[in-house]
């Protein structure tokens, strides 16, 4: 019994893996165009889970995404610009943009990368994706993804949830080693957007910028 | 010795792939050179302010912590004219908070690269009371100051503050284009009488301060080049142009 159930793994396993780079190729081709939405749910902060809500803006072919903090209220005003080459993190208390890098990048500060929302390729670079079968959601039926991490990204694995009528993410859990939740957040108000390069990477013209 | 050389470069050729380089002329009684370099380490960044009589090196480094803040610090070290002088300072923020907090010591000011004299300290903090409301409070050796901005489009921000004398403290601060130029006013009158004032477009700046006593300034800065004129006990012009790499 257990060759005929490893031979039928065996032939399903390339599917699977298969799939999900379909699945990235789909999500990939419906968010060519910029589009815009709302990342809203919880994570975890320095001194316990929190409450967070964002803009985020995306021109992917342009490699351009960019996220703007409105909770907690600790974090209104930032926002972070992620180009192809840098991740500018914006400091709206201390007026600061801190440019790095991309491979230098903090943006795990979260303990998730924000560029996750626009760009499923890359946290496919990040985490090794599977396909885990699929779930009704309110938004419809969604394919679900789960993913270890290769590297220290500031999550130990990721499950995500990708719509299948329109095949976008709609709900990101990251969790840590233990499994414990550092992240659930939720992909709303999501929508087509006239978007340019230089409004996505628009700044106060004051603000010191510290290159690291 | 070929060993060694080797090793000079290798510590040398990292420092090398990023930096600033700013030369400038300080007109006051007479022409004097400045020039203030800094090259940037795998972690932080060490440089050099150099003037005719005195010259410093320092580090600074900085913590970052993506989107929720980023904490620099740093410490330098001052050789020359008087003696040696030294300063250690720490800024950033992180949430909801903000410092900035600078101790330094030389035995006299050396205009401009070097200005404050004797023990010279001065603690700032600003904290978010709400996503549009900042408290801030600002101790400087003489002078105590504590202000409440509010946001809404523009920052408005009302304080108080006192100098052998109590004063007003009012600001505005504003985006006056599309492309995030900013306007930043900040007035104070009483014990201290000042005018500050700043507009960022971007490629150019302009800065000035006037203060009575009379005294003041006017910086304006087009790309690397920056023009700066103004009143200090006498008067005074600085050319500088800074130099970026890569």
């Amino acid at each position: 019994m257990r060759l005929p159930l490893l031979t039928l793994f065996l032939f399903l396993a390339p599917a699977l893996a298969q799939s999900v780079e379909e699945i990235l190729d789909r999500v990939e081709k419906n968010l060519a165009e910029p589009w815009q939405a709302v990342v809203r749910g919880t994570f975890q902060g320095p001194s316990g889970p929190e409450e967070l809500e964002a803009r985020v803006y995306a021109i992917p072919k342009e490699d351009l995404f960019r996220m703007e903090f409105l909770k907690p209220a600790s974090l209104e005003g930032n926002f972070t610009v992620i180009t192809a080459k840098e991740v500018w993190n914006y400091l709206y208390l201390t007026n600061q943009l801190l440019i790095s890098p991309r491979e230098k990048a903090q943006v795990q500060g979260l303990g998730f990368s924000p560029q996750a929302f626009g760009d499923l390729r890359a946290l496919a670079k990040e985490a090794s994706l599977r396909l885990a079968g699929e779930e009704r959601l309110p938004e419809g039926v969604a394919w679900k993804l789960l993913g270890q991490t290769r590297g220290n990204q500031g999550f130990a694995q990721v499950e995500l949830y990708v719509l299948k009528a329109d095949p976008r993410p709609v709900r990101f859990l990251f969790r840590d080693e233990g499994g414990r939740v550092l992240g659930d957040l939720r992909v709303v108000a999501f929508q087509r957007a006239r978007l340019t390069p230089s409004a996505l990477k628009r700044y106060p013209k004051d603000a010191q910028v510290v290159r690291r | 010795m070929r060993g060694g050389c080797a090793w000079l470069w290798l510590l040398l050729f990292p420092a090398l792939a990023q930096g600033r380089l700013e030369a400038g002329a300080y007109l006051q009684n007479g022409v004097h050179p400045t020039l203030e370099a800094a090259w940037t380490l795998e972690e932080g960044e060490v440089y050099l302010r150099l003037q005719p009589g005195r010259g410093g090196l320092g580090y600074l480094g900085g913590l970052a912590l993506g989107p929720l803040g980023y904490l620099g610090y740093g410490l330098q070290g001052e050789v020359g004219k008087g003696g040696l002088g030294g300063a250690v300072f720490l800024e950033g923020g992180a949430g909801p908070l903000a410092l900035e907090g600078r101790l330094s010591y030389r035995p006299q000011a050396a205009f401009p690269l070097f200005p404050e004299e004797g023990l010279w300290g001065r603690l700032a903090l600003r904290y978010r009371l709400s996503p549009k409301e900042v408290a801030g409070f600002f101790l400087e050796r003489g002078r105590a100051e504590a202000t409440y901005a509010l946001r809404d489009g523009a920052t408005g921000t009302l304080g108080a503050g006192v100098a052998e004398g109590p004063y007003l403290v009012l600001g505005f601060k504003g985006e006056v284009g599309e492309e995030g130029e900013v306007l930043d006013l900040a007035l104070r009158l009483g014990r201290v009488n000042r005018l500050e004032g700043g507009l960022y477009l971007g490629e150019a700046s302009l800065l000035f301060i006037l203060s009575y006593p009379w005294a003041g300034s006017l910086t304006l800065w087009l790309g690397d080049l920056g023009l700066e004129a103004g009143l200090r006990q006498s008067p005074y012009a600085w050319v500088r142009y800074a130099w970026r790499w890569p």
